[in-house]
């Protein structure tokens, strides 16, 4: 049973008991200012009840609080499973297990003929039908990781300055100071042009699920679903689809790996120079 | 409306009804004007709750200023249409726009030719919308396939239906559009019934964009995830998609499925209604 159903019938059940009091417990007995407290409460229940069809998993936290910045969960929302291809999180006293599949499609429509495009937007609706579990089937468009360029860049800088500096403090001849500001300017125009506009990837996959007792028996299951829906897509599209693990997976789950940190500061960092200018 | 949900309103109701007819038992002067004031408040709120709770909701916790943290280092913000996780002083924003595509994977009534026409042009038309974004984005399709037997029956019902609409129309004399319109939906059912008995699998598909903005601040990020989501609007208004943005426990639900998919088809339908 689900749990919101549980919250319903006890929120009605303690509801129709309050309202019964109010009705059937004579005036003598229960005070009027007493009854209709009893009938605010009960009506609060009653709409409570009513809220928990969806609301379900706000009402406790919500009531545990009391805050403005409700907690509905302190904990991170998933894991990694040791093997490094399967996401794994906890639901009640079940373990859900998520495998990422990387569709390797290249190809586009401006190389395409008519033909071609009806039968790729048909082999895409056959794609889609493929399964009778839940599949999530993605596009996804992100920002390519430039961060270990851009500081392999920030550090030959920083190694050209203190160059410079070196030079200016011995007095070195003005052709050697030159050639290594020449450098300098070299290696902070190849920052700004990198710096100035993103540079996009797209990645198509798909997501399958599966539930267990065990987090070894939810990861075997999402495995098994996910090989299963591989050899669909082989056949569909003739590519080699392969499952997403390690660090790559991340990408598709933390939005700080979708425009990564360094790549994403060099243009905050640009945005703000050409506001103050 | 889902039976689940039908059998909780009309519980709700029940108890209201019960509130009305214990008014008596709280006296005649003040006490029974506030019963009448607080019957009437819980009865909208409950049908309110029922067709617009996603507004509903999102208006309350954008009054009371209520965020909600659905995880560790993740927010949701007080107007509910935000994810907002920070990482050394970045924000990240992400916001979700439903999508539903359902000229190129349903067709429902449109000539065969004008059908292709469309599967032509989608590949090129995705194309374009992909070079012209300038930020990342998601477009996610989330599929699962249907009892074959059990959609056949649903719409051999609903065909039964409208033929009796039509002989009922017929007999009143009705006027020449309600008899077309009627007509139209017959052979949209009818469609539908020729192509799964032609092979072709049923599907639930819920689909939906999300993409992701960042900022300084905690503002700045949510305006260009504004920004984001208005041009992600525009750009797949030439796909015939009716987009809008996901607001409130839909949002939450999307959220959650960046780690974990609902495993069976009741579990899905459960969770999108109103906006998807």
């Amino acid at each position: 049973m689900a749990s919101y159903v549980g919250m319903f019938v006890g929120l009605i059940l303690a509801s129709a008991v309050l309202m019964g009091i109010v009705m059937f417990v004579p005036s003598l007995l229960l005070p009027s200012y007493i009854k209709i407290i009893l009938f605010f409460i009960s009506l609060v229940l009653d709409a409570m009840a009513f809220t928990s069809r969806y609301y379900s998993y706000l009402i406790g936290p919500l009531l545990k609080h009391r805050k403005k910045h409700v907690i509905l969960s302190n904990e991170n929302p998933y894991w990694l499973a040791q093997s490094g291809d399967t996401i794994l999180r906890k639901s009640g006293e079940n373990f859900i297990a998520t495998v990422y599949i990387s569709i390797p499609l290249y190809r586009s429509a401006t190389e395409m003929e008519d033909d071609e495009k009806l039968d790729f937007s048909q082999q895409i609706s056959r794609l889609v039908g493929l399964s009778k579990d839940p599949v999530r089937y993605t596009s996804e468009l992100y920002v390519m990781n430039k961060d270990s360029y851009i500081q392999k860049l920030k550090e030959r800088i920083t190694m050209t300055e203190n160059e410079e500096a070196d030079l200016q403090s011995k007095d070195a001849p003005k052709n050697e100071l030159d050639r290594v500001r020449g450098k300098l300017a070299m290696w902070r125009n190849m920052l700004d042009s990198i710096g100035k506009g993103f540079s996009f990837e797209l990645s198509t996959y798909m997501t399958v699920s599966a539930t267990g007792v065990k987090e070894y028996e939810a990861s075997s299951l999402a495995q098994q679903k996910a090989k299963e829906l591989m050899s669909g897509v082989g056949s569909i599209f003739g590519v080699p689809p392969s499952i997403i693990t390690g660090a790559d997976l991340l990408r598709f789950v933390e939005p700080e790996y979708l425009l990564p940190i360094s790549t994403v500061t060099e243009q905050i960092s640009k945005n703000i120079q050409e506001q103050v200018i | 409306m889902d039976e689940t949900k039908l059998v909780f309103l009309l519980f709700s109701l029940i108890i209201v009804l019960f509130g009305f007819l214990a008014l008596h038992e709280l006296g005649k002067g003040i006490l029974y004007y506030i019963g009448v004031l607080l019957l009437l408040i819980t009865t909208l709120f409950i049908l309110a709750m029922n067709w617009i709770d996603a507004k509903l909701f999102s208006a309350i916790t954008s009054i009371l200023g209520i965020t909600f943290q659905p995880a560790k280092d993740y927010t949701i913000n007080k107007h509910q249409n935000a994810v907002i996780k920070e990482v050394n002083g970045i924000f990240y924003a992400t916001g979700y726009i439903t999508a539903n595509l359902f000229a190129y994977t349903f067709r429902e009534e449109s000539a065969p030719e004008d059908d292709e026409e469309k599967m032509i042009s989608a590949p090129e038309l995705w194309e374009r919308i992909v070079m012209n974004i300038n930020f990342p984005f998601k477009f996610h399709v989330l599929a699962s396939g249907l009892d074959v037997q059990g959609i056949r029956d649903e719409l051999e019902g609903k065909r039964s239906y409208q033929e009796f609409q039509l002989s009922r129309a017929m007999q009143n004399n009705s006027n020449e559009v309600t008899l077309t319109d009627i007509r139209r939906r017959m052979n949209m059912i009818q469609a539908k019934i020729n192509r799964i008995s032609q092979g072709e699998k049923p599907i639930a598909t819920v689909m939906y964009i999300e993409t992701t903005a960042i900022g300084v601040s905690e503002k700045a990020a949510l305006d260009a995830l504004d920004a984001q989501v208005n041009q992600l609007r525009l750009s797949f208004s030439s796909m015939d998609v009716e987009t809008s943005r996901i607001i409130g426990r839909e949002l939450y639900s999307l959220f959650n499925f960046n780690f974990s998919l609902p495993t069976g088809m009741k579990e899905l339908s459960t969770m999108f209604d109103n906006q998807s």
